[in-house]
């Protein structure tokens, strides 16, 4: 009974709900696509690892401390290989040479070929091994020392075929091929470019000695994978490390895990911030269509029905809602996981979205989304519902005004905001752990506190610009303005959908603002180089090194090498970090702020700089020993000879120490160069020696050559880049929350129909009607953003001040951008509206009049 | 069929200024074929300017209907209709808007008032959306003043309609419509809705603007003594006018009521 009542009631209103579905299908949508794409992803690069890894992969037993250093290929000797091919139960020992750190170039352009962030360029040989991961489809395999096989996604995007020229630089030095073959994945390309030469050729190239980076052992079936590692470790003694099939998997499995669990969670939450705008779309919608049927649910009460029957009726509507469009949701979330495949297909990685992975959590993580939503936002309607008496059915149809917000609300909203702000204002004045997290509690007290008041603010700013709207606008701006505050409570929470998302796209850019604008003071201030060469994802060779110190006008380059080494402090303790290695000339590039000590001392033989915060945890001061170890056996002892202020990002929390030094430790074997600064000669012209210097390592397109200016420039636009894609994030929210003020509107719309027909009567006319409409949706639209801009403003400004000692030293409005918020505000009004005021404005006078 | 006749007959020709509004040979069906119902069914009708004019009928005798269309809220299937020297019929929505605003005036039997609106603002509401500002012109503000002051509402003009009654809510509406001096102001059913004496103090102040301020009024009702505060009844049967009285009394009006009822049930 209770159930037919509420499936007709759902019914009858079902037009008045698409709205309210179209936001539970939305968020389900986004849940259940982000779920799926992540499933088919993992699965995909699973199937690759699982289809390619050979039994047992053989390397030279590494370090941890020296595994990632630049430019120090390990290898495996070729008696090795020859030694591992004769173990029993070895079907084929190959021996591999591969790098990640050579470049492709065309030589034709003298543009970078292949991935140029995300997936790696991988460079090897090409060896008939039992397990590939792609069949050559054209040309023939690499003869020789000027043939090149290229994959065949990677030759497509750059435009290269069979005879194509192609450049590989390593840190051998640069070598031209002629593209002999192309290769074809047969799984899935995950976006790498993979270069092979013959084995001679990529010992030469990558190696420069007659070696294998790792043998691959592909077992004839008689002994275990285990039993392998077991054997091939015991034969060839210590020195070795020997992964099974089933290690590599997971090993490459992690790799590429962290980065997609990272994207999964990025849109899990966003996804999450949409449901939670959603909730007011949604409780509008149910509190409109309660007041609606008043009369009806007092009849019902009349009859006999008891308050909880009423109450549940509303519940099993929200139900109901949440059922239907949780299931159209999980089912659009598939067309959204393809679109995300095609998506990733455009920026190299290709999935295949024939194979969509469907486990049981995405209904259930579906369902779990979507129902919590409606039924959270059906609670508030449904109690008040059951509040209405038998009494209803009687009064006239005047539909009782909802309760004004009342003091209660008042109390309560001014309490939270000014917990909210007093956490946020203590939060700006302690920096560190304990801001942080009175900046989360301040975060979420001021958002629950502008919530709570938003329906009182209303009538405060409308009183306040009272007189505005008839003023500009003449009777439309009078009836929009009584029409905004008739119902605060319902303008209030529309408002508020909106202002979640714009406060966070508020806080975020004034934190980002922040970043760039203190990086860019932290330059001005310390940085005295004009120009910095960086190596990308590859090194500075010494060529490289060479080829810039030719260059006229530059008065000296400084290289910097970053080190890995492990500290042992005074203290007894160890810290694994990198020694940021340079000599004197450092110090004419960079003004590092000391606190005491000296900077010479640090680039003069045995010295070392560490920071302050780490010298005041460690209680270090200058003059200590800290004994280094560099692995392989290789150690020295490093004295502290300054100690270097904090709250500069380009020094904090970095070891400076001296080249020369290092290198005696290290045999004269250090690391190639990660990144050099240039400083060109009094009197130059800086412009015509940094476009020099860009000539010089011209056969370099994948080094950065910058000036401060252009390297500022370079660190805005990576900057700008995370933050366009927060802001496409929270589109969806944003998305949501224009729903919900059109779907306020148009119930508004339906529910004031008879007052429309009395106002078309005395004349009003259409333009003027729709006016209206779009005035009062503006007011609610800016309303939203005013708030959201002055809560966005507050967290940003409050956590630009909690990180103040991680960099973020100064304050950076981004005027610009509460500006564009601001206007396009009103857009998001004028648009919202259109639908509304146009079928406002189509209503039938006579019609709209008699409607009960 | 004689009554009907002579009625037609009996309809007396007016000097143009001296016609608020005319309706000629005016039709109004709803649906077509075997489902067409003829609301109205070439009605010729002339309103007097200054008088008040009751429309009398049984339920489903058109009288609504007549009224919507002289009103301009409603189109004809055939036939032309003018208010004052303007024809309504032919008009676009935009102009029909137009003449609403600024020629006539309504009265409904519920639902007159914006609820977000006071008293006052209420009043002025249609002199707002045209755009006539209500404090210039000494001449506006006396008549509104006296319109007010007529309807006696000066004490009550900061509420909002909920806080009044079903009376003062009517009287506001006699006001509203009075305000913006209108050339012919409609009413439906004007005091359905309110209990006896409320109901005759509305009617006194229509009584009173027709022969204080020459207003001109029409108004439809079921109810003999709201016909009897009229000039003239013209009572409607079956989308034709059958009859007409006038100074009818609610006696007068009841008793010829009480003819259809027998007709009808005979």
């Amino acid at each position: 009974m209770l159930l037919k009542t509420s499936l007709r009631s759902f019914l009858a209103h079902k037009w008045r709900l698409v709205l309210s579905l179209l936001a539970v299908v939305l968020s389900v949508a986004f849940v259940a696509g982000t779920l799926v794409f992540y499933n088919t992803a993992t699965s995909t690069f699973d199937r690759l690892f699982a289809a390619t890894a050979s039994d047992l992969s053989v390397r030279k037993a590494q370090d941890e401390l020296t595994a990632d250093s630049p430019g120090r290929a390990s290898t495996v000797p070729v008696a090795t290989q020859q030694k591992l091919a004769a173990e029993p139960g070895v079907e084929a020992a190959v021996g591999n040479v591969f790098s990640s750190s050579a470049t492709l170039v065309d030589p034709a352009t003298n543009k970078v070929v292949g991935p140029t962030s995300g997936a790696p360029t991988l460079t090897g040989n090409w060896t008939e091994s039992p397990r590939k991961s792609v069949d050559i489809t054209s040309g023939h395999q690499p003869q020789g020392a000027d043939q090149l096989m290229l994959d065949a996604d990677t030759a497509k995007k750059a435009g290269l075929g069979l005879g194509s020229r192609l450049r590989v630089i390593a840190e051998s030095g640069t070598h031209d091929f002629t593209v002999s073959g192309i290769v074809t994945f047969r799984t899935t390309n995950p976006g790498a470019a993979l270069a092979f030469l013959d084995t001679p050729t990529a010992q030469r190239v990558l190696l420069g000695t007659e070696a294998y980076t790792s043998v691959e052992l592909f077992g004839d079936g008689s002994r275990s994978n285990d039993e392998l590692k077991t054997a091939a470790l015991a034969d060839l003694g210590s020195g070795f490390d020997a992964k099974t099939a089933a290690e590599q998997q997971k090993e490459n499995s992690a790799g590429v895990g962290s980065f997609l669990k990272f994207m999964k969670w990025a849109m899990l939450g966003f996804a999450f911030l949409s449901a939670a705008v959603g909730i007011f779309l949604i409780v509008n919608t149910f509190s409109m269509l309660v007041t609606q049927r008043t009369r009806e649910i007092g009849l019902l009460r009349a009859i006999g029905g008891s308050r909880s029957q009423v109450n549940r009726s509303v519940l099993v509507e929200g139900l109901i809602l949440g059922v239907i469009g949780s299931t159209i949701g999980i089912g659009a979330g598939l067309g959204l996981a393809v679109g995300m495949i095609q998506l990733m297909q455009a920026t190299g990685m290709n999935l295949d979205s024939s194979s969509l992975q469907v486990t049981w959590t995405v209904p259930v993580v579906g369902y779990a989304v979507g129902l919590p939503v409606t039924l959270l936002a059906a609670f508030f309607p449904a109690r008040r519902a059951a509040r209405i008496t038998p009494m209803a059915a009687l009064l006239d149809h005047a539909a009782p005004a909802e309760p004004r917000a009342n003091r209660i609300r008042a109390v309560l909203g001014l309490v939270v905001t000014g917990a909210g702000v007093a956490a946020l204002a203590l939060a700006a004045g302690s920096p560190g752990s304990t801001g942080g997290l009175l900046l989360g509690l301040g975060l979420l007290a001021t958002l629950t506190g502008s919530v709570v008041l938003g329906p009182l603010l209303v009538s405060v700013l409308v009183r306040l610009l009272g007189g505005l709207l008839p003023a500009l606008f003449g009777p439309a701006g009078r009836l929009a303005q009584r029409n905004v505050v008739r119902n605060p409570r319902r303008t209030g929470s529309t408002a508020a959908a909106l202002m979640i998302g714009l406060a966070v796209v508020i806080g975020a850019s004034v934190v980002t603002s922040s970043m760039v604008g203190s990086m860019t003071s932290q330059i001005d201030k310390s940085v005295g180089a004009d120009y910095v060469v960086d190596g990308g994802h590859g090194a500075l060779t010494p060529a490289m090194i060479d080829a810039a110190r030719r260059t006229k006008g530059l008065d000296h380059l400084t290289e910097q090498r970053n080190v890995p080494a492990e500290v042992t402090l005074p203290d007894g303790g160890t810290l694994r970090t990198r020694l940021a290695v340079s000599n004197a000339d450092f110090l004419r590039d960079f003004r590092l702020p000391v606190a005491t000590g000296s900077a010479e001392a640090v680039f003069s033989g045995g010295g070392l700089s560490v920071g302050q915060d780490f010298a005041d945890e460690h209680h270090v001061s200058v003059g200590d020993q800290f004994a280094v170890n560099y692995g392989e056996g290789r150690t020295q002892t490093l004295r502290v000879a300054a100690v270097i202020k904090t709250g500069n990002q380009l020094f904090d929390q970095r070891f400076f120490t001296d080249s020369d030094t290092v290198a005696n430790a290290m045999n004269g074997q250090l690391p190639l160069t990660g990144v050099a600064f240039g400083t060109a000669s009094a009197g130059a012209d800086k412009a015509a020696v940094l476009a020099d210097l860009q000539k010089s390592l011209a056969e370099y397109p994948q080094l950065v050559v910058k000036d401060q200016a252009g390297y500022k420039e370079m660190v805005k636009s990576q900057f700008d880049q995370l933050l366009a894609m927060v802001y496409g994030l929270l589109g969806l929210t944003i998305v949501v929350a224009v729903l919900g003020v059109v779907n306020t509107l148009a119930l508004s719309v339906i529910e004031r129909t008879r007052e429309i027909g009395l106002l078309r009567a005395i004349g009003l006319s259409r333009r003027q009607l729709r006016r209206t409409v779009r005035l009062e949706s503006v007011v609610i639209a800016l309303f939203g953003a005013l708030l959201g801009t002055a809560l966005g403003l507050s967290w940003g400004v409050t956590a630009r001040a909690v990180l103040s000692e991680q960099g973020l030293t100064v304050l950076t409005i981004p005027t610009g951008t509460v500006v564009t918020v601001l206007i396009g505000s009103v857009l998001v009004g004028l648009v919202a509206a259109l639908v509304p005021a146009f079928r406002a404005a189509r209503m039938n006078v006579l019609a709209a009049i008699a409607t009960d | 069929m004689t009554t009907a006749a002579s009625a037609a007959h009996l309809t007396p020709v007016f000097e143009q200024n001296d016609v608020a509004a005319r309706a000629r040979q005016v039709t109004k069906a709803y649906g077509t074929g075997e489902t067409r119902v003829t609301a109205l069914n070439a009605v010729d009708v002339d309103i007097e300017r200054g008088r008040f004019t009751a429309i009398m009928g049984p339920s489903g005798s058109g009288k609504s209907t007549l009224m919507h269309c002289l009103a301009g809220l409603d189109s004809v299937s055939e036939g032309r209709i003018w208010i004052g020297d303007t024809e309504v019929t032919g008009l676009k929505d935009k102009q029909l808007t137009r003449l609403r605003r600024d020629k006539i005036g309504f009265i409904f039997q519920a639902f007159n008032l914006l609820p977000t609106l006071n008293a006052l603002e209420n009043i002025t509401l249609p002199m707002d959306i045209a755009g006539r500002r209500r404090t210039s012109g000494g001449a506006d503000r006396a008549w509104l003043e006296q319109v007010i002051d007529t309807v006696g509402l000066s004490g009550r003009l900061g509420h909002r309609p909920g806080q009044l009654s079903g009376g003062q809510q009517q009287r506001v509406a006699v006001a509203r419509a009075l305000a913006a001096r209108p050339e012919i102001i409609f009413g439906d059913e004007p005091t359905g809705n309110l209990d006896s004496r409320s109901g005759a103090e509305v009617l006194g102040f229509l009584r009173r603007s027709v022969d204080e301020l020459g207003q001109t009024i029409v108004m439809v009702t079921h109810d003999p003594v709201a016909a009897g505060h009229a000039d003239r009844v013209l009572f409607l049967a079956d989308g034709v006018i059958v009859d007409e009285m006038h100074n009818p009394t609610a006696d007068s009006v009841l008793s010829r009521m009480r003819r259809f009822d027998g007709k009808r049930t005979s």
